[in-house]
């Protein structure tokens, strides 16, 4: 036995194949969207790996750092760091705002994320744990490792705030639940970017100190440089990241932080359901929404293309039916056609989404398993679709073929 | 293939409809076509003719009366057989007044496709229809696509494709329609011949003019009756 | 042709299909999970390092002087300007003196007073002297009586007390009009030392208190900066150690300096040691007070050691290490820093010269990881 199907889509190729890529383009949407799905829970499991902690320690009753605001004395780490089974404990800030680089003829504004990282070196939580270009923060000051995605290059130099940084090495998957690139600079910058906003608030912050008689007294000369010193000090940091020692689990290493230091400890588990569960919940059912909308459309399209496709052989199939074909093979005629367009199409799409995923600016990411499953989706779509075609042809009376 | 005796209709009814609005398309034909016969069906429009050729297709159901295909009694007040689309497919071949070849098979599988879904072998189905055009003089067409050939080619392969199960009765419903004089006197010629080789009893529905003649027997249909009357034979012996 | 017409189409769905399932094939492999990641190695070297340690501070002067009057007063006039250069002992500017002349004068009038009654009480007990010393002949010789003797000798000694008196109101009254000299002496504002003046906080007609300072100067060879480096690396952070100096403002400009002392007292809260580092030669123009200041100090070079990259240096499982590619596999080797630059470089313990290492990828690497070595990890503008 021959293949009808086989047959037909060999003999009107063009349509099939321009049709497939269609359908493709259409397939192709839907898997990048699968992809912004994916790319926003996976931004939200780098920010975590990446931060490198076991457990975030934060202000009481918050959910921070990433979030909701959470903010922390700068030494509040010294008495963490002592508690049974911690390794380590550094401070980390993390303060979403505009990045310029003045260095070039264009300023580049960027939104980034900048994170403050303790100065004790590569390797520590918070640093980030892999570069693609240049070093590491060397010096206490005045450098900034970039999330390639920023657009910053080596060499380039940022205005953050009130201060000028030299972009000394490139990282990669830096970025906040948000997806912005990170920019890494020295915790004790980054304290300062947090709270000098810049030099005419200070100026104002200054002289309306000044004006208040209460710090401003004749006979006390050093009390308005005292208060104005320590009004523009910051000695807060956002969270405590903190590994924990091996053989100890992150449980029974946060229960004694939360009851004797009274400060609020996540651990990874629960910072992935505040992340996922809370933050991006309502982006995620907007996607899974937009999903549903185009499986039903690609649907529809599937539906209609066989439909139209069996409605212009109508005459044939009468004949088929009439010299005594089954109706399991004309089904099956259909019914691969359809599944054929639909792998045509999935493959237009996979590619399609492959090559388009990279000029998102989100981070997409395409995972195996949802191709997989948007494959199994496809050719249960195809074959659903093509079951109303499938019932007309059935319908069809062998008689119509005699007589006209 | 059962002992060929041609085909035979007996009181043949059929009615459209019931109660007031009721029909009667058919009203008791009776026909006799013998192996290698070539019949002549004639009538004017709305005599019953397609209501007749379709229940001899087997695609409606008659009312009543009794019809048998050589020496098996396919209908008696019902059909006596149960896959009727194997009754079409492998005992009764068809020719239509448009060849209705199928446009994306071509030339020798649209002929081989009757075989091979009656379960044949692919080589042996197109060996079977490659004879049947070598027959009729299309092989030259044989990888041909049916949108490729002439109108006389068309008819050609799709009496072929009526040919290839050897049926003991071909239905040709205006099988010359579309063609002028000399192609449909030579379509004609093919079928006799194909008759006489195969031991067909062929049924041609007709209102052609110039090939009334040719038949040696000829059946009126008028208001679902029929009678029989001698052609002239005209050009064949 | 009739032959051709079947195998066309079909060249041409294959024409379109097989780079389709290419492309497909290429995507499911090349992308995603089941890429490798690309890494760049480099060689582990084993070389010396320059380590140096890296601080901010501002520009401070060792020796600033606050000039002000000692009694509440009001400013008379003041000769000098910010930004002025001075001499020790110049005369920078004046207090009112208010009333100090008048009472000036009436302190002269009392001492010219006393100095009239010392010439007396010297007179009237020059006469007691001599009249005793009579009567005390006289006495001898029997010439008078020992009562009138007597009284006498007590008239001496009345007039001896006098004296002693009248010179101490002198002496009282020299004193006060000293004072009120040495007062009027204060209410002039003289430079203690060569300098420049950084500041002038009262003007003329402004009435300071006592202690209040009305010009402020600094000595403008005696600057330094005031820096703070992070505790983490400052062990030896060590005084005469040289070092770079990078003013905010000429951030092009590297002063040549070295460290003058550590503080014995670190800053406990934002964990930083405090040291002084002063300029080899004082920069002209001078830097302005307070300016920021870059300090870079090169502390003692460590011997040859493998050395690596920092960017090598990854934390997994708790150890800090690097991956080492071994018969083309990735492996995990602990590592301890000994020692870094602020060029990146860091001093390992843990590999040996000679082995290859990943410095970046563009995925955080697993033992088993597939990788592919490339010369720069691709997104990377050269």
């Amino acid at each position: 036995m021959i293949s009808l199907a086989g047959r037909d889509i060999l003999h009107a190729w063009g349509k099939f194949v321009f049709t497939g890529i269609g359908l493709g383009l259409l397939i192709g949407v839907t898997l990048t969207m699968a992809g912004v799905y994916r790319g926003m829970i996976d931004d939200a499991m780098v920010l975590l790996d990446n931060s490198g902690a076991d457990l975030w320690v934060v202000q009481k009753d918050t959910q921070g750092p990433y979030a909701e605001s959470s903010s922390l004395y700068d030494d509040t780490w010294r008495g963490i760091a002592a508690m049974p089974g911690v390794a380590s404990a550094a401070n980390v800030t993390y303060l979403t705002m505009q990045v310029r680089a003045v260095n070039r003829s264009q300023q580049r504004d960027v939104r980034a994320m900048v994170v403050g990282v303790s100065a004790d070196g590569p390797g520590t939580a918070g640093w980030p744990p892999y570069l693609v270009a240049g070093r590491q923060i060397t010096r206490s000051h005045y450098e900034a490792v970039a999330d390639i995605a920023s657009g910053f290059r080596l060499g380039d130099t940022l205005q953050i705030r009130r201060n000028r940084y030299t972009v000394v090495g490139l990282t990669r998957r830096m970025v906040s639940s948000n997806g912005d690139p990170m920019v890494f600079i020295p915790l004790k910058d980054a304290q300062q970017a947090q709270f000098l906003k810049d030099n005419e608030a200070i100026l104002q912050q200054r002289r309306r100190t000044a004006e208040n008689p209460a710090f401003n007294r004749p006979g006390v000369p050093g009390l308005l440089d005292a208060v104005i010193a320590s009004q523009s000090s910051n000695n807060y940091v956002n969270a405590v990241l903190v590994r924990i020692k091996p053989g100890t689990t992150a449980n029974e290493v946060a229960e004694p932080i939360r009851r004797w230091k009274r400060l609020t400890v996540f651990t990874r588990a629960q910072m992935e359901d505040i992340l996922v569960n809370k933050l991006i919940a309502t982006a995620a059912k907007q996607i899974g929404m937009f999903m549903v909308i185009l499986a039903m459309v690609s649907a529809a399209i599937v539906a209609f293309i066989i439909y139209t496709l069996t409605m212009d052989k109508i005459r044939e199939i009468a004949v088929l039916k009439l010299i005594g074909t089954r109706n399991r093979t004309i089904a099956a005629m259909i019914m691969q056609q359809a599944l054929a367009l639909g792998l045509i199409g999935f493959a237009v799409g996979k590619i399609t989404a492959t090559f388009a995923a990279p000029i998102f600016p989100k981070y997409v990411l395409l995972l195996p398993g949802d191709s997989l499953k948007g494959l199994a989706a496809v050719i249960v779509i195809c074959a659903l679709a093509s079951l109303i075609a499938i019932r007309m042809a059935l319908k069809v009376d062998p008689a119509e073929a005699i007589g006209g | 293939m059962s002992t060929n005796k041609g085909i035979r209709i007996e009181g043949l009814k059929k009615r459209y409809g019931s109660g007031d609005t009721a029909v009667d398309a058919l009203k008791g034909v009776t026909m006799q076509v013998d192996p290698g016969e070539v019949v002549g069906l004639v009538g004017p429009s709305g005599s019953g003719k397609s209501t007749l050729l379709k229940c001899l297709g087997a695609v409606i159901d008659p009312t009543a009366g009794r019809m048998v295909l050589g020496d098996e009694v396919i209908y008696d007040d019902g059909w006596k057989v149960r896959d009727l689309r194997a009754l079409r497919r492998d005992r009764i071949g068809f020719v239509f007044q448009a060849p209705y070849l199928i446009p994306f098979l071509d030339v020798t599988d649209n002929v081989a496709l009757l075989p091979m879904l009656a379960g044949m072998p692919n080589a042996e189905a197109r060996a079977r229809a490659l004879e049947l055009l070598t027959a009729l003089d299309v092989q030259h067409r044989a990888k041909a696509m049916p949108s490729q050939l002439s109108g006389g080619e068309q008819q050609r392969v799709a009496i072929a494709r009526g040919l290839v199960n050897h049926p003991p009765v071909i239905l040709a419903d205006e099988p010359t329609a579309p063609l002028d004089s000399q192609r449909a006197m030579a379509v004609i010629r093919i079928l006799n011949d194909m008759a006489k080789k195969y031991q067909t009893a062929i049924i041609v529905v007709t209102h052609d003019e110039k090939i009334i003649p040719t038949f040696k027997r000829i059946y009126h249909i008028r208001d679902g009756v029929t009678h029989e009357e001698a052609g002239e034979g005209r050009g064949f012996d | 042709m009739t032959f051709s017409a079947m195998n066309r189409r079909t060249l041409l769905l294959l024409a379109v299909l097989v780079p389709i399932l290419i492309l497909l094939g290429y995507v499911a492999l090349r992308s995603g999970p089941l890429a490798p990641v690309p890494v760049t190695t480099t060689k582990v070297e084993s070389r010396a390092l320059q380590p140096a340690l890296f601080g901010i501070g501002t520009v401070q002067a060792r020796y600033t002087y606050s000039i002000g009057p000692t009694v509440a007063g009001r400013v008379l006039r003041l000769n000098v300007h910010v930004g002025d250069q001075v001499k020790a002992g110049q005369l920078l500017g004046e207090m009112d003196p208010v009333d100090l002349g008048q009472r000036q004068s009436g302190l002269d009038a009392a001492m010219r007073s006393a100095q009239a009654q010392l010439q007396q009480a010297q007179a009237q007990r020059d006469f007691a002297a001599s009249q005793a010393e009579r009567y005390d002949q006289l006495l001898a010789v029997h010439g008078t009586s020992k009562e009138v003797a007597d009284v006498k000798r007590q008239e001496l000694r009345v007039a001896d007390t006098a004296l002693a008196a009248a010179r101490d109101a002198l002496k009282r009254a020299q004193a006060d009009a000293q004072g009120v000299g040495a007062q009027r002496g204060n209410l002039k504002l003289i430079a203690p030392a060569d300098g420049l003046i950084t500041a002038r906080d009262a003007d003329p007609g402004t009435t300071v208190v006592a202690g209040a300072p009305v010009i402020e100067m600094i000595d403008p060879n005696s600057l330094w900066i005031d820096t703070r480096f992070d505790q983490l690396s400052a062990s030896s952070l060590a005084a005469g150690e040289a070092a770079r100096i990078v003013l905010r403002s000429r951030s092009g400009q590297t002063l040549p300096g070295s460290v003058l002392r550590v503080e014995p007292l670190a800053d406990a809260v934002t964990e930083e040691t405090l040291a002084k580092v002063r300029f080899a030669q004082v920069p002209k123009p001078l830097p302005p007070l307070g300016e920021l200041a870059e300090v870079t100090v090169s502390l003692p070079a460590l011997p040859a050691r493998p050395t690596l990259p920092n960017a090598s240096l990854q934390h997994v499982d708790g150890k800090l290490g690097v991956w080492r590619i071994h018969a083309d596999k990735l492996e995990f080797v602990p590592v301890k820093v000994l020692g870094s630059d602020l060029e990146g470089h860091v001093q390992v313990d843990g590999v040996k010269a000679g082995e290859r290492v990943v410095v970046y990828s563009q995925r955080s690497l697993r033992a088993g990881s597939r990788f592919s070595i490339v010369d720069r990890i691709p997104g990377v503008t050269p």
